[in-house]
């Protein structure tokens, strides 16, 4: 019983930063993140979902990206989905990546091999 | 234990009812008669409850999370991990095994958690499992036994709002 009230415990909140929210500095997170406000600087995370009222400046490093919403900077992420409804400008590193008919990306998109994210733990500092 | 039996009967169950609807629809209840109320237990179970879900508006640091910076909301804020920075919201709940150095503000402050700064509300809660380390500048509070402080009360919270 315990054991099982646990794992719901860790698994089923999945973090929100919510419209009204703004963080300025450096966001990790193990696990899935869902961001609606406003982040300046950098997020780590394994999943991450920018909702299409989200507003992120900064560094993003993640398995898995959902972009609906504006971002500025640099993504690295093994999987990155861009949404109709994003906007993107800087560059966005992925093994994979898919781009909606709509979407608004400035920038370059650069592939890199699976194993380039692996050493991405030591990112160089975010410049903003 | 029980869990794992009303889990895998429904599933048993499922299984078996996609033959049936060849038969006519009377008898299948009278085949299953304990089948509906398992599937409801089952149903229970599988679908989430809507309360882990927040509101668009509200903020969930979850205990994965960590934060280093600032943090400033319009809206509710409950954290659950780990903020190294300052926090300003409406309403900032800091909720057990969460753990926050720097200062939270807002006008309303609950804290079940770890604090070393302080807080600087209109409105604090310390509940019994609060551990507060620094400060504290309110208007009103209400501190519930068990709790941990070691700083100052200030009833002073009207005056920094001027200069906030």
């Amino acid at each position: 019983m315990f054991a099982r009230a646990r794992e719901i415990d860790t698994e089923q909140p999945p973090s929100r930063l919510g419209r009204a929210l703004r963080v300025h500095g450096l966001v990790e997170m193990d696990g899935e993140l869902t961001v609606d406000g406003t982040v300046l600087g950098r997020i780590n995370a394994l999943r991450l979902h920018l909702s299409a009222e989200s507003r992120v400046e900064g560094d993003v490093v993640a398995q898995e990206v959902h972009v609906e919403g504006r971002f500025s900077g640099r993504i690295f992420a093994q999987h990155v989905v861009v949404e109709s409804s994003a906007h993107i400008t800087g560059r966005i590193f992925h093994n994979t990546v898919s781009v909606a008919q709509g979407a608004r990306i400035d920038g370059r998109m650069p592939w890199r091999p699976p194993s380039y994210f692996s050493t991405l733990t030591q990112l160089p500092e975010t410049r903003l | 234990m029980s869990n794992i039996f009303t889990r895998n009967e429904p599933s048993q169950s499922d299984k078996a009812e996609p033959q049936k609807p060849v038969e006519p629809v009377a008898q299948a209840p009278v085949k299953h008669p304990s089948s509906p109320a398992m599937a409801q237990a089952s149903a229970q179970l599988i679908t989430p409850s809507p309360s882990p879900q927040p509101a668009k508006g509200v903020s969930l640091i979850s205990r994965a999370l960590k934060i280093t910076g600032q943090l400033e909301s319009s809206e509710d804020i409950q954290i659950e991990g780990e903020v190294e920075g300052d926090v300003r919201a409406a309403a900032v709940r800091v909720g057990a095994g969460a753990k926050v150095r720097g200062t939270v503000s807002g006008d309303e402050v609950e804290l079940s958690g770890k604090v070393e700064g302080k807080i600087e509300a209109r409105k604090v809660v310390l509940t019994g499992t609060a551990h507060m380390t620094g400060d504290i500048i309110h208007k009103d509070i209400s501190i519930q036994s068990g709790a941990y402080v070691n700083g100052h009360l200030k009833p002073e919270y009207s005056k920094t709002e001027n200069n906030g």
